[in-house]
């Protein structure tokens, strides 16, 4: 941008904001140059709004100059879905984290973008509820972003993700103008559900400054147990057979071989170092109904082949069976500097197949490839481990990467079950759609958002510029080599 | 040549007069009918009227046609009638993609077979579509507990006017890629495209299920037990409030011990947490007042709640839809003319008035549901529709949404005039 249509439009911005509350300084502004994906991209002009209507007046003065907007909170996204990557203004609600009210009778809570997942469940704890979506950087990711990526998380099986949680939004519009959709209410909502069409839309279509949730009470238990098996394609197989038996597990996680090895070391969590694969199974209910699951699913368990299975008699021994699983991807230090991480997924039934495939792809490339992911939905989490240092290296893992979600498309799943497409997939996102459903969705967009400015480069194919086409000041490093290890410790999925 | 020339001209069937009365739409009569036999089949035809162009009513089981405004125009009836296969179906995947056109009762049937369900139960399912229960976000008894059909929708196909499909979601339960137009669709009453195929997740069926009815003399205490069900873990799948006079006919009379209105629950689950379930509630309902009905309730009694709302005859229904707290307070503003269907867990209220109080009733309900509250007319006369306001205010956000429809289909021709704020 050019340095005296910046100073203009800092002006603009500082007049709304304060001047304290905007800025333009290189060495300020590097902190808003990355998220958990290795891309970088500088912004021009950072803002950190107090106010719904202070975004809306930031907003129309971007779009007045034509101006890009990319609106931030917690930057945990894996898909680099708040890198600027076509500078402009990132708008970031470090101001807004209010949880603006709790509203037991309506089962209802009314938050700021900003607000930290985990703390409003913290919040609504003493009440005897809480917000359900628990994407498992939940101490670090905000509802704000949970919103534009429609995040999931290990409970989502039984419960559903983000949209199934929000019932109303207020967002700034791309003309300046606010708007609340949907409210208290939610989903049978008078007109187009344009809160549905919102949630999960990345940015691309404006800014979110408030948000109406559902909370429910909490279950009187969670009853959760570990079985361990000689391979993934047995632990596959025991998923479906449990699917098929009827009950409703809440969540169905695994992890495979050199996870196992890697999170022992990290945390200890009491996985067998022996074993080809973990699942972690967890049902809620009252202390009765939950005992009974708990014992029907072991046996599942054990019918399908576990060697082995540990039921948590308590919650010292229930939080230390999803601490290992929690930390894994912190733990994968232990094996890598670095670390590559995929979200495809797969029809459930098509595991094993796909394990095995990846399997192959890890063989032919000598890169290693760690699986721990969500079993239940088939949303695969693998972790292509690398040395970024090494040149060739992070290039041969991207193409790994692409051929990874290119037989998750083929096997009937998709590119994306919880991260979102952001800068990362707008190319495979091709795998899943065609040129016809890509140009309804962008006329949908430009309803929103007639000129692209909002979030711009992300979620379409072939469109804007190329992480690394982004001009940036010289010898500045261009990807972040450790980064998501880094980040490890509030990234987990 | 004039529209309805052009609209002969289209390559449809020519129907004859009783068919024409069939296919009618608030006094409306079509020319053609459109009978497309696949997705791109129906883009196909979709094309054809939009070049014409021809005014399109989408039919489906035609349970919910009393919805809407009257058409500005209509030409063309587009039946989803030979759209009806279950394309694909893996049971362990707990996933499915059907042709819009498959009656509810037949996907149920063939989920069924493998011990699962899907948890919506829309009015009359024996002709309800499922094309047409996403266009009219047609929801039963069930959603305090299960939600609606946004929540159970993973992916759709849809014919557009520019003769393209084109498909969101997919057919996995978790997927972000790509814009959620599942949303866009549900509720959309078939003004945006026409949808030709749905994806579903799907769950196992419940290993039990038993319902209490309990009888209460006034409605605030029976809604009173309903709304403090909904805010347990314990919760019922079904929680329903009616008049007496509401009642099925089995079921009028029967020991209600004096009671003028009764508070129906439905429980569902594993068989130790229905039984839970159910002890609970029956200790709110003592608490209350209320009597526990001992005799055994009739299956029928359920299929005749869901389908309450959807009357055959010419009786006019309107349904606020409040935040759950503000129940009560819409309840009292119903007027002693009118019967009541209310679903405290949802914060749902439906209501049934003659004919000659409904404007009056309306705009009562609109006052006491409030700013956050919402009345729509489901059906009425199409004599009486011309002086209702059916939709309300449009609400915020309502220039977007007049924009999408432009966007999508840019000569007006899906349902001209029947959704909110005359799109």
């Amino acid at each position: 941008m050019d340095a005296a249509i910046r100073e203009d439009l800092l002006g603009q911005i500082r007049g709304v904001v304060g001047d304290r509350f905007a800025f333009a300084d290189l060495y300020e502004m590097r902190l808003y140059q990355y998220d958990a994906s290795p891309e970088t991209a500088l912004p021009d002009i950072v803002v950190i709004p107090g106010t719904a209507k202070e975004v809306a007046q930031v907003v129309k003065i971007c779009a007045d100059a034509r101006v890009p907007i990319t609106a931030r909170s917690g930057a945990s996204s894996l898909a680099g879905g708040t890198v600027p990557v076509e500078g402009g203004v990132v708008i970031t609600f470090a101001r807004m984290d209010r949880i603006l009210e709790i509203d037991i009778d309506n089962l209802r809570a009314v938050v700021q973008p900003g607000v930290v997942n985990l703390a409003l469940s913290q919040a609504l704890k003493p009440h005897g509820y809480y917000y359900v979506p628990d994407p498992s950087s939940q101490g670090a990711c905000t509802i704000g972003g949970n919103v534009a990526t429609n995040a999931g998380g290990p409970h989502t099986l039984l419960y559903g993700v983000t949209v199934n949680h929000v019932t109303g939004l207020e967002v700034a519009l791309a003309n300046g103008e606010l708007v609340q959709v949907g409210g208290r209410n939610g989903a049978e909502a008078i007109g187009y559900d344009l809160t549905g069409v919102l949630v999960g839309s990345e940015g691309t279509m404006g800014v979110v400054t408030r948000i109406w949730v559902k909370i429910q009470p909490l279950p009187p238990v969670q009853k959760t147990l570990m079985a361990v098996y000689p391979d993934v394609a047995a632990a596959s197989n025991a998923v479906s057979a449990i699917v098929r038996t009827g009950i409703l597990p809440a969540a169905i996680e695994m992890m495979d071989r050199l996870s196992i090895q890697a999170i022992e070391a990290a945390s200890h969590a009491g996985y067998p170092l022996d074993a080809g694969a973990v699942l972690l199974l967890e049902v809620d209910g009252t202390p009765e109904v939950a005992e009974e699951l708990g014992q029907r699913m072991a046996k599942v368990c054990r019918e399908n082949g576990a060697s082995e299975v540990r039921v948590a008699r308590n919650e010292a021994e229930r939080q230390a069976l999803w601490k290992g699983r929690k930390g894994a991807f912190s733990a994968m230090g232990r094996l890598s500097p670095d670390f590559y991480v995929m979200d495809g997924v797969v029809p459930r039934t098509k595991l094993p197949e796909t394990l095995a495939k990846i399997d192959a792809i890890s063989e032919r490339t000598g890169f290693k490839i760690c699986n721990v992911f969500h079993a239940g939905d088939g949303n695969l989490h693998p972790l292509v481990l690398f040395d970024a240092f090494k040149p060739g290296q992070y290039e041969a893992v991207l193409r790994i990467g692409d051929e990874i979600l290119k037989l998750c498309a083929d096997a009937g799943g998709s590119v994306t079950g919880e991260h979102g497409i952001g800068l990362e997939k707008r190319e495979n996102i091709r795998y899943v759609f065609s040129d016809d459903d890509l140009e309804v969705m962008d006329r949908i967009r430009r309803v929103f958002d007639p000129q692209r400015l909002m979030n711009p480069g992300k979620v379409f194919p072939g469109e804007g510029l190329k992480p690394s086409q982004v001009p940036m000041p010289p010898g500045y490093p261009r990807r972040q080599p450790g980064a998501a290890i880094a980040a490890g410790e509030d990234v987990w999925v | 040549m004039g529209v309805k020339a052009r609209a002969q001209a289209l390559p449809g069937q020519e129907i004859n007069v009783d068919e024409q009365r069939g296919l009618s739409v608030e006094g409306l009569l079509p020319s053609t009918v459109m009978r497309p036999e696949d997705a791109e089949d129906a883009a196909r035809g979709l094309h054809l009227c939009d070049l014409a162009p021809a005014a399109v009513v989408v039919w489906g089981g035609g349970t919910q046609m009393r919805l809407g405004a009257p058409p500005r125009r209509y030409e063309v009836a587009f039946s989803t009638e030979r759209m009806t296969r279950l394309l694909e179906y893996e049971p362990a995947d707990l996933t499915c993609r059907v042709e819009a056109g498959i009656r509810l009762r037949d996907l149920q049937a063939a989920l069924r077979e493998q011990g699962q369900r899907l948890p919506l139960d829309p009015p009359h399912p024996e002709r309800a579509t499922v094309g047409g229960m996403v266009a009219a976000n047609t929801n039963g008894l069930s959603r305090g507990r299960y939600g609606t059909v946004r929540d159970w929708v993973i992916g759709i196909a849809v014919a557009y006017p520019s003769g393209k499909v084109a498909r969101a979601g997919g057919k996995v339960v978790k997927n972000v890629a790509g814009y959620d137009l599942m949303k866009l669709h549900i509720g959309a009453l078939g003004t945006l495209g026409v949808v030709a195929e749905v994806n579903f997740k799907v769950q196992a069926r419940p290993e039990m299920e038993t319902t209490l009815l309990t009888h209460f003399e006034a409605p605030a205490p029976a809604l009173g037990v309903g709304l403090k069900l909904a805010h347990q873990y314990l919760a019922p799948a079904s929680a329903i409030v009616q008049d007496h006079e509401s009642l099925p006919p089995p079921l009028a009379g029967e020991g209600r011990g004096g009671g003028r209105w009764h508070l129906a629950l439905k429980f569902e689950g594993y068989a130790r947490e229905v039984q839970a379930a159910k002890d609970q509630a029956v200790r709110f309902v003592r608490e209350a007042g209320g009597i526990v009905q001992e005799a055994e309730i009739p299956s029928a009694f359920w299929d005749a709640a869901r389908d309450w709302s959807t009357p055959a005859d010419d009786e006019v229904v309107l349904r606020a839809i409040v935040p759950l707290a503000a129940s009560p307070l819409l309840m009292a503003a119903v007027p002693p003319d009118a019967r009541v269907l209310a679903q405290p867990a949802s914060g749902v209220v439906d209501v049934r008035v003659p004919a000659p109080s409904a404007a009056a009733t309306l705009s009562r309900l609109r006052t006491a549901a409030g700013a956050e509250g919402q009345v729509v007319v489901v059906a009425a006369p199409v004599a009486l529709k011309q002086g209702l306001d059916v939709w309300g205010p449009p609400p915020p956000g309502f220039p977007i949404m007049r924009a999408l429809k432009q966007a999508l289909d840019p000569n007006g021709i899906l349902n001209p005039g029947r959704f909110v704020g005359g799109i």
